[in-house]
Parts: C-alpha cells; structure tokens; sequence
C-alpha cells in the first residue's frame, strides 16, 4: 500500500511543484498518472524513490514512513521498488547481464543465485540471447527491456515507470506495456507514469489526473481527460 | 567478504573498460611524481654541494709562541664547549713549521728568512669548525672577551669574515629557494591530481546516479573508485620509481667529476628506497583518496 498525506513540495517558496497530495494505491493496482509537462508528475515519482523529501505531508509505503527516511537507508528502500525510465539508465560500461546482475550484487544477492535467477529474467524479457550485448548494440526497445528486467530481477512490490516508452516506437511501445500488464498480472503494483493517451485509454486502468501540482481526477477506469 | 570481492571485481572492470581514461591517469601521476622526484633529486645535490663547501671553511687562532701546552688545552676546552662547534684541531709549533716548510718548499727566499731567525717562531694553532658559517663571529667574538683573548697572536676570521657571511647568506637562500619550490611543487601536484580524479568521476557522474538508482549503497559506489586510486597509485609509484633509477645512475656519471668525496644519486636512493617508497605511495594515495572523495560527496548526495 502507497499512501501520500497532504504531501506538498516546493523547489522555490513561491511556487509548490505539488500541493496537498492525499492517494491511496492497493497493492497490486495499476495505476497511470497522466498530466501536461509541470504538472508534477516526475516529482512525484522523486518522492516515491527519496529523491526527494517532501516540505509537509507523510509518505508511507506498506509499513515505511518514508517522510524522513535517512539518506543511509535509502539504498534499502530502492532494492524494495524496481524504477523503469524513459532514457533507460543502464550502465554503458556493463553488458546486459552485468546491467540486470548488479542489481542483485548491490543487494548482497549469492553469486550462485544472481548466475540461477538473471538468465531467467532475461529470458521472460526476451534477451535470453543478448546477454554479452552491450546497451549501445541494443535497440531501444531492447534497451527498455534490459531496464525492467533489472527492475524485476530483485522481485519488488512496487514498480514505478517514469514515461517507459517516452523514447520508443508504436511497436515497442505496445511490447513494453504488455510485459508491465504481465508483471502487474503477478500481483506487482504498478505505477505507469505516461504522456501516452492511446496506451492509457487502452489500459482502462485507474488514471489520475495531475495539474498544476494538484490532483484533479481520479478515476477506477478512467480514460487521459487532458 | 562478497561485497568486498565485488568491489575488487568492479574496479578491474571500471580501469579495463576505461582504459583511455585509467592509462591518462597514470600518465599524469607519473609526471606529476617526476616532477617532485626531480626537485628531491635537485634539493638533495643542493644541499651536498652546500655542505661540501661548508666542510671546506674554518677559522684558525694563531696563538702566540709563549702559550704552554696547558693554555693550548684549556683554549681547546672553552672552543669545544660551544654547541655550535662541530670540531677543535690542534696544530703544535712543530707541526705548524713543517706545514710552513711544506708549503713554502719551492721558495728559497722565505726558507732563508725562516733559517736567518733560527729556531721556531711559529706558535700552536687551533683549527675551528662550527657547524653553519654564521657561527664563526660568536665564537671569535666570545674568546676576546675571555681571559684567553692575549694567548691569540691572530685569527684568519678577519680576512675571510666577509666570505663566511657571503656563503652564509647563499647557502641560506638555495634553502630557502628549495623549501619556495617544494611548496610551489606540493601546491600544484594537489590541483593536477585533484583535477585528474576529478574529472575522471565527473565522466562517470551519470553511472553513479543509476547505481544509487538500483540501491547500491554509497560504499558500493565509492569503493571501486578507492581501489582504482589504489592501483593507479602502486602503478605509478612504481614505475616512477624505476623512471627514476635510471635516470639517476646517467646523471650519477656527471655528478661523480663535481662531487669528489664519492657522493651518489643512485646510493642515495638505495639507501633510503623504503622511506621514499613508502612517502610517496602515502602522499599519493592521500590525494587521490582525498580528491576521489571529494568529487564524489555531491554525487552520492541522496
């Protein structure tokens, strides 16, 4: 369960980049946040992850209060929530599998489990072949996938997908927004953070609706209002 | 134990897969290494050459031909109680003749002279060495307001006191220059090695942020970079040092026709390989570590 209460955040004191955020999200809910650029979409996913703190309000997820949580204690938080974004945020440096596996070697996982359980979740994803790839011999499609199965492979409650397929054609879209529907199908809470009118009319899944900071719908199967 | 080990793993990784970026590093540590070697190198034959020119400078008290042997020992006592003193020589009034004769062995017309007064004119001589030039007036100062002042028939201070206060004044200066130098030194090896970590992390600024994405923890990040520094400095300390060897045993062959009393780079070096070896991979290491840490506080930042 994510809980937010009366969460706002300000950058500068004159402008409140959220104001007086209440929601509620079950676990294994599907839910698309929809709003025009500023509307404090990206904040609130920073606020999820403890990228951010907020000025005033409570954030809770299952049983954490995250309101304060303390910079050393961070790093357990994101082992517990897999982050999915739009320019991907894969080390060029790794391969595929070293990508998917250092989320597993960051988290004290056994060598024997990480060689046992990536090629697994690189085979669901459907990279079971390209695992000595580069993310630069990838497409981006590909790349996408490489991001959530590094975001799987950990097993987390909760995924959070800032804009996925922000950077991806119509074809990849629709794969990337098929394996986050499986994953949810697994009992994942899924956050899909989206532009996407015609993926979030697709899902009829709950949608709401941000502007200017604030919560202005929120609907059980709800369509993009803006 | 694990973390450890994979901390070790990704160093490797980091310096194989940034092998421009790792071998510029070393380059410049390198350089950076010759350059303070080659100053050590220059304040080390500074200050040999300046000793060596020390050690040919004393002061002599002639002292009248009545003075007994115990005058000539109780002078001796008084000099050598001066801590500035390094030595007190003692020339008896033979020894001071047949180091007349000696010198003057080709010139018939001082030997006839020396015949015509008959016997010894000479008195003893003491023959003082203090451990800096500057010293010399205190102690010459110091006897003429003793008792001992009329057993001195003369002293060869008077004619060479402006010269010990020249080689005083530029022995003082060469330090001074060398310790001005060190200090240059010191101050720009930190910016090159600051600047060189430095922009070595900032090129790895976006990977840093995605492994603090995933949840690694700051030691997990920062550890790799701490082990790179540590290989980077061991590599160019170590080649440094072999740089150095040779180059010294080519300049030793010059050094050898300057300094006569045997003195040698390399023997220097030799002797004190471990103290040298271990300064500079703890200076390096301090800066690298230092400057490593620094350029990453603001990325690890959460």
């Amino acid at each position: 369960m994510i809980k937010l209460h009366s969460v706002t955040k300000y950058y500068t004191p004159t402008a409140p980049v959220l104001k007086d955020i209440n929601l509620a999200i079950k676990p294994g809910e599907f839910v698309s946040i929809v709003g025009q650029s500023g509307a404090g979409k990206t904040t609130l996913v920073r606020l999820l992850i403890a990228e951010e703190r907020p000025t005033r309000g409570r954030i809770e997820i299952g049983d954490w209060d995250i309101t304060d949580i303390k910079s050393s204690v961070v790093p357990y938080l994101r082992r517990q929530i897999g982050v999915i974004f739009h320019d991907f945020k894969l080390l060029p440096k790794k391969t595929v599998m070293e990508n998917v596996s250092f989320a597993l070697e960051v988290a004290g996982e056994t060598s024997s489990r990480i060689r046992q359980v990536v090629p697994q979740v690189l085979h669901i994803v459907g990279l079971g072949n390209k695992a000595d790839r580069y993310p630069n011999q990838l497409s981006g499609g590909e790349q996408q996938r490489v991001v959530i199965a590094r975001s799987l492979v950990h097993r987390p409650k909760m995924l959070i997908a800032d804009e996925p397929t922000g950077n991806l054609d119509a074809i990849n879209t629709d794969e990337i927004i098929e394996i986050l529907k499986k994953i949810n199908e697994f009992g994942t809470t899924i956050l899909l953070v989206t532009h996407n009118r015609e993926v979030v009319n697709r899902l009829r899944r709950r949608v709401i609706t941000l502007a200017d900071g604030q919560i202005v719908s929120d609907e059980q199967t709800g369509k993009y209002i803006i | 134990m694990t973390g450890l080990l994979r901390i070790i793993k990704f160093s490797f990784q980091d310096i194989g897969r940034n092998l421009g970026l790792s071998l510029m590093t070393v380059f410049i540590l390198i350089l950076m290494l010759l350059s303070v070697n080659t100053l050590v190198t220059m304040d080390i034959t500074t200050k040999e050459a300046v000793r060596l020119v020390k050690g040919q400078v004393n002061v002599s008290l002639y002292l009248v031909e009545t003075a007994t042997e115990k005058n000539v020992k109780d002078v001796q006592n008084y000099l050598a109680s001066f801590a500035e003193v390094e030595s007190v020589n003692v020339l008896s009034r033979e020894e001071v003749l047949e180091s007349f004769r000696t010198r003057h062995q080709f010139s018939a017309e001082v030997l006839q002279a020396l015949a015509e007064l008959g016997g010894n004119p000479f008195g003893p001589t003491i023959i003082v060495k203090t451990r800096e030039p500057g010293d010399y007036r205190k102690i010459m100062e110091s006897i003429s307001e003793t008792d001992y002042d009329p057993l001195v028939e003369a002293k060869s201070f008077e004619g060479h006191e402006e010269a010990l206060d020249r080689i005083q004044a530029i022995t003082t200066r060469i330090e001074r220059i060398g310790f001005g130098l060190a200090a240059i030194f010191a101050i720009i090896s930190f910016l090159i090695i600051f600047n060189t970590v430095r922009v070595a992390i900032h090129t790895q600024r976006v990977e840093i942020s995605i492994k603090r994405l995933v949840g690694a923890n700051n030691w997990f990040i920062r550890g790799p970079y701490l082990v790179e520094s540590l290989l980077f400095t061991i590599v160019s300390v170590g080649l440094t040092m072999v740089i150095m060897y040779f180059a010294l045993a080519w300049l030793d062959r010059y050094l050898g026709v300057v300094f006569p009393n045997g003195f040698s780079l390399t023997k220097y070096y030799q002797s004190n390989m471990l103290y040298l070896l271990l300064l500079q991979l703890f200076a390096v290491l301090l800066l690298t570590v230092t400057s490593s840490s620094l350029a990453m506080r603001r990325q690890l930042k959460v």
